[in-house]
């Protein structure tokens, strides 16, 4: 491995980073107008594998950019699978019981915006970030294809992007389907937030293998992707809850997912900057 | 910056990762059992209790003095009960309990009593129902398929009344949402 190609800066992973969040707004867009002009009337299984196709379809849409991009600067695409392999196990067999069995937060994270905060950093937060650090870490992370800096990104959006997936299919799966337009909203308000919150563990896995960083590195980074995990949760819950009036009750997805879109944008943002200062100091260094 | 594998730095940051995520689970887990056993004073006729906080409650009806709904539970909404029945001097536990299991055989579809038996709870003596229903919501509306509901009643004798705590709550939760019951049944005076 030549040392060269461990400190270029890789402009495609960021350029498919904001083009995932650009198209899945723009897709988000395409099945809410088509939705309401069609007005499809679907049985109850077409519904449910409606809402399954609708929940993979991020991952997909980064899988798309990726493999455009791997003509380029090619990965070893056993590890991309690898790392979808082990999100999605650890999100489905680990994750989701944790989560909703044992801590049985929908029944409590909701009481006040405490615990709302609390539960969403302590429990929902810590355990997510930890889980999609644990696929990208026993899988590609000791492998010496994990050979710069931005691989911790892009490992850990696709961790995240899985993690999704799951979040996504297993609503789906409980709710027997959902409603296209407000179902397609959810779905991406949940990919951008978990692939935001990833690529900040990331960029801390990234800098921890190549820099030889603190002991505290680490979990500094899965620290605050679990505390922007759980303040997102509460803003978002807070922004869009449902407003209830003598006409009827209604919700406004479209906040959720302008918030998602924000997040998403600037995190993208700081890390690109984060990874772009790092590599020039490391760059000016030598 | 070079390319390497799994260092001892790698291996000591992976055991922080997992530290640090085992004690905000711990945390959690803490404030999780604080917010879920936070309660309100209850008081009604010289009988007082610690009625879970946040539960959907209504005052008293009848023999009833107090039902409280767990709103977020799934299924059927966890539900306890707090009865005060006047009872005719000298009858006992037992017939207090052949009497509730009348009331629940014509109030409650697909009754069937499961267990009844002496017991103690927190040093008081007390008569344990334990019982198995289907919930049927009267709103030929409601689409959801009917939960089955498993209850328990605990009777202790006061006097010329029995107190009985009822505990009603989906198949699914009734292991889970038993603990915070007996803090329930534990608050209990009389």
């Amino acid at each position: 491995m030549t040392e060269s190609k461990a400190v270029h800066e890789r402009k495609h992973v960021w350029r498919n980073e904001f083009l995932l969040i650009i198209s899945l707004i723009v897709f988000v867009g395409v099945v809410y107008v088509l939705d309401g002009a069609l007005k499809p009337v679907f049985t109850a299984s077409t519904l449910l594998l409606t809402g399954i196709f609708l929940a993979l379809v991020p991952a997909a849409i980064w899988l798309v950019f990726f493999y455009m991009q791997d003509r380029l600067e090619p990965e070893p695409k056993g590890y991309v699978l690898g790392v979808f392999a082990l999100g999605a196990l650890f999100a489905a067999a680990v994750g989701v019981p944790l989560i909703e069995n044992v801590f049985r937060v929908s029944h409590w994270i909701y009481t006040n915006t405490l615990s709302t905060i609390l539960g969403g950093i302590l429990v929902v937060g810590f355990t997510q970030e930890f889980l999609k650090y644990a696929a990208v870490r026993y899988s590609v992370y000791p492998s010496g294809e994990f050979d710069e800096p931005t691989d911790g990104v892009i490992y850990a959006t696709a961790a995240g992007l899985v993690y999704a997936t799951v979040l996504n299919i297993q609503y789906v799966v409980s709710n027997g389907g959902v409603g296209l337009g407000t179902g397609i909203i959810r779905m991406a308000v949940v990919a951008l937030a978990q692939a935001s919150f990833s690529g900040i563990t990331g960029y801390f896995l990234g800098r921890a293998k190549f820099e030889s960083e603190q002991v505290w590195w680490m979990p500094l980074g899965i620290t605050l992707a679990a505390v922007f995990n759980g303040l997102f949760n509460w803003l978002r819950s807070n922004l869009s809850q449902t407003n209830v009036s003598l006409s009827g009750a209604s919700a406004n997805p479209w906040i959720g997912l302008a918030l998602a879109a924000l997040v998403a944008f600037a995190t993208t943002g700081a890390v690109l900057w984060l990874v772009r200062r790092n590599l020039n100091s490391v760059q000016s260094g030598k | 910056m070079e390319n390497k594998k799994v260092s001892l730095g790698d291996r000591y940051a992976e055991i922080a990762v997992i530290l640090i995520t085992v004690i905000a689970l711990i945390a959690g887990w803490f404030y999780k059992s604080s917010v879920e056993n936070s309660s309100v004073p209850f008081n009604v006729e010289s009988i007082s209790a610690q009625a879970p906080k946040g539960w959907l409650q209504s005052g008293p009806s009848g023999d009833e003095l107090l039902r409280t709904t767990d709103r977020s539970s799934s299924g059927f909404n966890t539900t306890y009960i707090l009865r005060d029945m006047p009872l005719a001097a000298g009858a006992t536990a037992s017939q207090v309990a052949n009497l509730l299991t009348l009331s629940h055989g014509q109030d409650l579809l697909a009754f069937r009593l499961l267990d009844q038996r002496d017991v103690t709870v927190y040093g008081k003596a007390a008569y344990e129902l334990s019982y198995v229903y289907v919930e049927s919501n009267p709103n030929l509306t409601h689409k959801n398929i009917p939960s089955v509901v498993r209850g328990m009643d605990y009777i202790f004798m006061n006097g010329n009344s029995a107190v009985v705590g009822s505990f009603w709550a989906d198949e699914k939760n009734y292991d889970l949402d038993l603990g915070r019951f007996h803090l329930f049944l534990q608050s209990i005076t009389y």
